[in-house]
């Protein structure tokens, strides 16, 4: 390798995507552009209802969001992750053990003791990815990741969860993969390759451990709580 | 009775290992512990790949985490290969001279906050004197075989826990991934009685 390419890897492109990260203008233009116009903010969230960590972060960025105009909009997930990750099955067992110390923080206490399995709770995902956008998804979405991590253990009753949809919505649910293929897809699309992660006026967060980040660049946006 | 130990695994690649270094090592001073650093090899000369995404999305995360930290970070000089092999020999070497801080500290500092190349003679040698260490006796170090069979049995370690990345510390068979989970571990070792008071 050249003397050149050398330094290139290992010092000139770290640097610039490290200094291209800081700037913030142009976001913070398109922010008062959109308040201007009259419309919301957005925040968008890729998570996986099998995902403890998912279900701390929309939770918590429920609560988060809370008095702010910024629209939540939630992209269910079932196959995501790093390509042929070999430490894929302990990352799920080590995310149970990490859920707990997530919930702890928003006064929860994390009900189940093993991982779940993605299959298992696929049918939210379709529900809710093919679901209009709006207060009644998230109060849904709040409700089956509390019943799933911090109210139930064991086996999952597909039937409970519909009849909680059946209070949000007042209507029986309607499965769309195609839905849930199209966000997995969108997810790997624009970069982030595991949940839950949010995405704020063209930035990424990891969203279970970057809350006060989260809420910092709302603020700097403009998206303050009123 | 002898202080619960926490091993503290870490590597001179990962800039979350560099944002863990000074909370790491504080728990030393808040808490009764023993606290064991173990430098490993990084992940992608362990044979893990690390795709783009992922990298690009730890530049930008990391610099965000670092300006909340108040630590330098921007100024980079990726150590994969010799640079990371180097100063793990060196870490070694620190532990035995009891300043394995002050030389993972300054180390972090030249490689994620001053472009300092630690596959120089140049850059370690700044690195090293930098944390209070003589250079000769550093050098030695690099060479020295019974040192390599440490990082290679602490990388081994790491992988024989179960995990796969870094910073982890272990506690009592429990671990604790990633410098935002520090809090987390303090929480724990206040709950177990070890808070200095």
């Amino acid at each position: 390798m050249s003397k050149f390419r050398d330094r290139a890897e290992r010092e000139i492109g770290p640097r610039v995507i490290v200094a291209a990260s800081t700037v913030t203008a142009p976001a913070r233009a398109a922010a008062a552009a959109r308040r201007a116009a009259g419309r919301s903010g957005r925040l968008e969230l890729y998570f996986g209802f099998d995902d403890p960590a998912s279900a701390f972060a929309v939770i918590d960025l429920a609560r988060r969001l809370e008095g702010r105009k910024v629209i939540f909009d939630l992209f269910p997930v079932v196959v995501r992750g790093i390509k042929d990750d070999p430490a894929l099955e302990r990352k799920r067992i080590y995310g149970v053990t990490d859920g707990r110390r997530l919930a702890r923080r928003i006064g929860l206490t994390l009900s189940r003791s093993e991982p779940i399995e993605p299959q298992q709770t696929a049918f939210l995902a379709g529900w809710v990815a093919g679901a209009p956008r709006g207060a009644a998804l998230t109060r849904f979405c709040v409700a089956a990741c509390s019943r799933l991590w911090f109210e139930s253990d064991g086996p999952i009753d597909e039937g409970r969860y519909e009849e909680l949809w059946r209070e949000c919505f007042g209507s029986a649910p309607v499965a769309d993969e195609a839905a849930v293929r199209a966000n997995e897809k969108q997810m790997t699309r624009r970069g982030p390759y595991e949940t839950p992660a949010a995405s704020i006026g063209g930035r990424w967060f990891f969203a279970q451990d970057r809350s006060a980040q989260i809420a910092d660049w709302l603020d700097e946006l403009g998206w303050t709580v009123k | 009775m002898a202080a619960a130990r926490v091993d503290y695994f870490y590597s001179f690649r990962s800039p979350y290992s560099y944002l863990s270094a000074p909370r790491g090592f504080a728990l030393a001073d808040d808490f009764e512990i023993d606290l064991h650093f173990r430098g490993v090899l990084p992940m992608m000369m362990r044979g893990e790949s690390v795709p783009v995404a992922k990298r690009l999305h730890t530049m930008r995360d990391v610099k965000r985490e670092a300006d909340r930290l108040g630590m330098p970070f921007g100024r980079i000089h990726d150590p994969l290969g010799d640079g990371a092999t180097r100063c793990l020999a060196v870490s070694e070497y620190a532990i035995d001279q009891g300043r394995e801080r002050e030389f993972v500290l300054a180390a972090g500092l030249g490689i994620w906050g001053e472009a300092t190349d630690p596959a120089s003679d140049e850059g370690l040698r700044r690195i090293c004197e930098a944390a209070g260490l003589d250079w000769e006796a550093c050098k030695a170090a690099l060479s020295d075989p019974q040192i390599a069979a440490r990082v290679e049995a602490n990388t081994n370690e790491l992988v024989e826990i179960g995990h796969w990345g870094v910073p982890v510390f272990l506690f009592e068979g429990e671990q604790f991934w990633g410098q935002d989970r520090i809090d987390d571990l303090a929480l724990v070792l206040s709950d177990a009685g070890l808070a200095r008071r």
